[in-house]
């Protein structure tokens, strides 16, 4: 009789959905916090969005486990980048370094879909997405995870215009305002929960915005909170640094994020 | 490999206010080869009432024939049209009647009834279990993504034209992140005064 | 050949005599109208079917005894002849009628009823082993796309639709009454109470609640019918019957008054 390998299975997948969509001086990152195995939910609360740096946030999405070790040695290498050169690293770069990173396990991966969102040193916003090993492009809008083939077709129709004709004479927008993005965001996520068992409890979206863009607007909207920080990532920065921070026009008062429930049926 | 993904395709249908709608895209595969791409999915019933059936392609001429022959056969019994309700029933009992060697399609129905012109859809699975949905039913290889659509783009009382751009946006966006369906689509919209059909093109890949 | 006692075509149920009869099928019939009497009559609302019930003795629990069945919510028989036949016919009209459902997920219209159980008596003709069912069935039944309809089946499997009619021993004087009495708008309590009359006429001893039965087609308001299909269609309960075999109670009311 054949021998039977009976072998430790080192990956789970523990659901849950993501999503990113770039506006022009914009980026809004979002995924709901509930993580689950199987059937099983294992909380309702387990945040997937992670704040990188002021301009920067990254999503993880997959196994939970490899997703929260992977971000805190994004994080790590982000610290260091900081300490050695006194300014945090540009999203461009981080994407890079994101890639770097997850190839360097291209034989044990993280299993693990990142999408990271934020704003470029000019000024745009920019979404890049990641497969497990490293592959990686700039977006305009990317969903991942469990509901992915539920929230793409829809974000191609409502970010891209697919299959809509443009108004005569004109051409559709190439990037749509903070509040369109919001309640886009918003719907894929109560639509996705709606009919995806893996996705609801709680609905996390970070909102980036570029250093000239007005957050006036945005403070009005309900359950929006400004995130304090400066470009020091442990947000225990030393006074003399932060006030470096300043000396160098880093403010880091240009990132918010909004809380939403989500069914949690 | 799964039988419902060997030709590839899907079926979605809306209700609207006093009017349904259904929809099919029109490719006919072998697996990753696209056979034809004229392939209807959606087939009328009576005046007021289409089934669209979305699977393995033999079992979907199959089952037109065989339902085809059972309605008439009910026309000229009863002497009256069979109303949508019954005729999901019939559908599902059909189907049912192959509980250990199913036909390998998932069924739609869409129509209008004939007194109250109250519209109606419903689906079943392979073996003929019926959802009566409110708003909308889906089903074929681009399932998950046409729900995604559905779900964020379908409102209640839809006048026709505002439906046939619901119906027509929904399938159109969800198979082309399907690649075994797609080739452009086919759209049915009923209501109590006409029928109109439509074939759209989008993105031929 | 063609002799009183039937002759040599008599024994033989699928071969015609040279007059063209089938010889079983008129010993059918005759056994028919040995039968008690029962008769139904269409009203605008709704529709009564009663009968007459005899005991040979006076120690029978009438009570148990049921001519008068519902077949399925919307459709109820009554009978004249052979009791055993009818018990048999009103099981396979009720397995019919749950074919159908099991099918269309509705019960069928009285019409749809009718022609199954004709075509079972129809069988009964020209099959070998068998005999032609020594039984006249009266079937009421109400649906949506005919609304109320009454309904007489005989031995051959000849099935009418009727607004009033009677079968059994006092068919022709009952008939002939009801000719007299029936008109085009008599209300469901009119037409109860002209069956009674009927049934009286040539009534052999008392009657009573416990020697009459009746059954009673109410056709149901637009509300009604509206709110059942909803609750059919959300496949939680049955539709409200149509249908209904009145209790001793109802009949002896109906008789006191």
């Amino acid at each position: 009789m054949p021998h039977q390998e009976r072998r430790f299975n080192p990956y789970t997948e523990n659901g849950g959905t993501i999503l990113a969509i770039a506006g022009e001086d914009f980026t809004v990152i979002a995924g709901d916090t509930r993580q689950s195995e199987g059937y099983n939910i294992q909380t309702r609360y387990a945040p997937k969005v992670f704040r990188l740096t002021d301009k920067a946030v990254l999503a993880v999405n997959g196994f939970a486990a490899d997703g929260n070790m992977f971000v805190q040695k994004v994080q790590q290498r982000l610290e260091w980048y900081a300490h050695a050169h006194n300014k945090p690293m540009p999203l461009k770069a981080i994407a890079r370094l994101i890639q770097t990173m997850l190839y360097a396990k291209r034989f044990f991966p993280y299993y693990v879909y990142n999408i990271l969102g934020g704003i470029e040193e000019d000024g745009s916003g920019a979404v890049y997405s990641f497969d497990p090993v490293g592959s990686y492009e700039r977006e305009a809008c990317r969903a991942a995870g469990a509901a992915q083939s539920l929230v793409q077709p829809f974000l191609d129709n409502q970010i891209y215009f697919k299959n809509q004709l443009p108004p005569p004479g004109g051409a559709h927008p190439r990037h749509l305002p903070l509040n369109d993005v919001l309640s886009l965001v918003i719907d894929s996520f109560t639509g996705a929960t709606e009919r995806h068992i893996e996705v609801g409890d709680g609905l996390e979206i970070y909102i980036v915005l570029a250093p000239n863009k007005s957050s006036v607007e945005l403070e009005r909207l309900p359950g929006v909170k400004r995130i304090q920080g400066t470009f020091d990532i442990a947000g225990d920065a030393s006074p003399d640094v932060t006030a470096a921070a300043a000396a160098v026009g880093v403010t880091g008062e240009k990132m918010f994020v909004m809380r939403r429930e989500l069914k949690k049926d | 490999m799964s039988i419902m993904e060997y030709n590839g395709g899907s079926v979605v249908a809306m209700v609207g206010k006093n009017c349904v709608a259904i929809a099919s895209d029109l490719r006919l595969g072998n697996q990753a080869l696209t056979i034809a791409t004229n392939f209807e999915k959606v087939f009328p019933v009576t005046d007021r009432i289409m089934l669209g059936m979305a699977g393995l392609a033999s079992d979907v001429l199959t089952l037109r024939d065989r339902f085809r022959l059972l309605v008439n056969m009910y026309t000229i019994k009863e002497e009256r049209e069979i109303e949508p309700e019954t005729f999901a029933h019939l559908v599902s009992s059909t189907l049912y009647e192959k509980r250990f060697g199913p036909y390998f399609i998932e069924p739609i129905i869409a129509g209008l009834s004939k007194g109250s012109n109250k519209p109606f859809i419903a689906s079943t699975d392979v073996i003929g279990c019926i959802n009566f949905a409110k708003g909308f039913v889906v089903c074929g290889t681009a399932t998950d993504k046409l729900f995604g659509v559905a779900e964020s783009l379908w409102e209640p009382d839809l006048e026709p034209e505002d439906l046939f751009e619901t119906i027509s946006q929904t399938l159109m966006n969800a198979v082309d992140r399907d690649a075994f369906s797609g080739w452009g689509v086919v759209v049915h919209v009923i209501t109590p005064e006409k029928a109109f059909t439509r074939y759209l093109r989008a993105r031929m890949d | 050949m063609a002799t009183a006692d039937g002759g040599a075509y008599s024994y033989s149920l699928t071969v015609f005599s040279p007059s063209g009869k089938l010889v079983q099928i008129e010993h059918a019939l005759a056994r028919v109208a040995q039968g008690t009497t029962s008769l139904g009559i269409k009203a605008t609302n709704g529709i009564v079917i009663a009968t007459e019930k005899k005991s040979s003795s006076l120690l029978m629990d009438t009570s148990m005894i049921e001519k008068v069945c519902m077949i399925c919510p919307n459709i109820g028989i009554v009978y004249s002849g052979m009791g055993p036949d009818y018990r048999v016919l009103v099981s396979k009209a009720r397995k019919s009628a749950q074919g159908y459902w099991k099918i269309y997920g509705e019960y069928p219209p009285t019409r749809i009823l009718v022609q199954e159980l004709a075509t079972v008596m129809q069988q009964a003709t020209q099959s070998g082993g068998v005999r032609p069912y020594g039984v006249s069935l009266l079937v009421a039944g109400w649906d949506l796309n005919r609304g109320p309809t009454l309904y007489q089946v005989d031995p051959s499997g000849s099935f009418w639709a009727w607004k009033a009619s009677a079968i059994g021993k006092n068919m022709i004087n009952a008939k002939t009454f009801l000719e007299k009495r029936y008109n085009d708008d008599i209300s469901l309590e009119d037409a109860i109470h002209t069956a009674l009359l009927t049934l009286k006429e040539g009534f052999e001893g008392q009657m009573t609640e416990k020697t009459i039965e009746l059954g009673v087609i109410t056709v149901p308001s637009e509300e009604e019918i509206a709110a059942g299909m909803a609750v059919e269609n959300a496949g939680t309960m049955r539709p409200k019957p149509t249908f209904r075999r009145l209790t001793e109670e109802e009949v002896k009311d109906y008789l006191a008054m």
